[in-house]
């Protein structure tokens, strides 16, 4: 029996969650806030809009 | 959106850094300031909001066709030192999310066009994205030493877009500038191409020193310097700008065109330092910055 990491013995580098995890954490946050933006943006449009075509 | 850096089986999340360097940000910025002067500097007014939406659509666009450039030429730009590490030769990044995110980078940037201005600009937007990845990237440049002459098309539609944004048509001086962004290119692009000489041989180009050999790619630069000379001051005699932008062009022109003379007429030997390449290559991005910047202040305060 060994206690070995079978991604280790294969050549694989260890997968690391953390990283994995703040990537996702980082990413979606990102995401969120440009959707946000992005929200905010187009109504602004269409109240331009509206104003210049009244 | 997709996964990419592989970790044994499981594949790691995009960093988000990753994605905006494929947009290159520095292009981005140039790209961004002419469209903006072109916008600033059209006749009539324009609602803050839909300007800044515009001028979004068209720095998006500009992300999008970095970001497919960037997915099509990662095998070349592994062999650059200059572009080695950048996410895709690097590693950081998978093939797929690149590409996906440069046609979804596109894709809504003309939604975004068309929303906040008119179909006009939408249009050359699009025309400007598919010149740049088909024409410019695919086409010309791994073929042709020409590639940076034409290519330059890609690079000088900015200031059109912003007026076209604008007005909703196009008019002599947007033209003008499309012009003397198309004449510039040649001598910024071949100025570096003379410092990083042995970067686009090792990764195969055909940009002209690599091809036609230095002196007649030195002699090139003059060329152009002088055209380009002339289509920066012609918008003052052809009574589109005034006497400000006049005087900018005539001077700033005429720095360029003596830094091109020093370029030019110069040869070099084993280990040479290039400083007079690397010195018209940064002279040559400020002079685009103040140029443009003159073509606004002359629009808003004639003298």
């Amino acid at each position: 029996m060994t206690d070995e990491n079978p991604q280790e013995t294969s050549g694989q580098e260890p997968f690391d969650e953390a990283e994995y995890r703040r990537r996702q954490r980082s990413r979606a946050n990102l995401m969120a806030w440009m959707l946000g933006a992005l929200a905010i943006l187009f109504f602004f449009i269409t109240i331009a809009k509206m104003q210049i075509f009244a | 959106m997709a996964q990419s850096l592989t970790h044994g089986e499981t594949v790691l999340p995009a960093d988000w850094r990753d994605l905006f360097a494929l947009t290159k940000p520095r292009v981005m910025s140039l790209v961004v300031f002419t469209a903006l002067c072109g916008l600033l500097a059209a006749p009539g007014e324009v609602h803050p909001v839909l300007a800044f939406s515009s001028i979004l659509a068209i720095a998006l666009g500009a992300g999008a066709s970095g970001a497919l450039n960037q997915w099509y030429e990662a095998g070349i730009d592994a062999k650059m030192k200059r572009t080695a590490g950048r996410p895709l030769p690097a590693g950081r990044l998978d093939p797929q999310t690149a590409l996906q995110f440069g046609v979804g980078l596109a894709a809504f940037s003309l939604f975004l066009m068309l929303f906040a201005s008119n179909w006009q600009a939408t249009l050359l937007l699009l025309v400007s994205i598919l010149f740049y990845v088909f024409v410019y990237t695919m086409w010309l440049k791994p073929r042709t030493p020409q590639n940076i002459v034409i290519g330059g098309a890609a690079g000088a539609f900015p200031p059109l877009i912003g007026w076209v944004a604008a007005t909703g048509s196009v008019a002599p001086l947007p033209v003008l500038l499309f012009l003397l962004i198309f004449l510039w290119t040649p001598p910024h692009f071949w100025a570096l191409a003379l410092f990083v000489r042995s970067d686009y041989a090792a990764a195969g180009i055909p940009m002209m020193p690599v091809v036609a050999g230095e002196k007649s790619t030195r002699r090139q630069i003059l060329f152009y310097a002088i055209i380009m000379a002339i289509g920066a001051i012609a918008p003052w005699p052809l009574g589109y700008t005034g006497a400000l932008y006049g005087w900018t062009a005539v001077i700033l022109s005429a720095i360029f065109v003596l830094l091109s003379i020093q370029v030019g007429t110069r040869t070099t030997g084993e280990g040479d330092r290039m400083q007079p390449e690397k010195r018209l290559f940064a002279y040559s991005i400020a002079y685009l910055f103040i140029l443009f910047g003159a073509v606004v202040a002359d629009h808003w305060w004639p003298l």
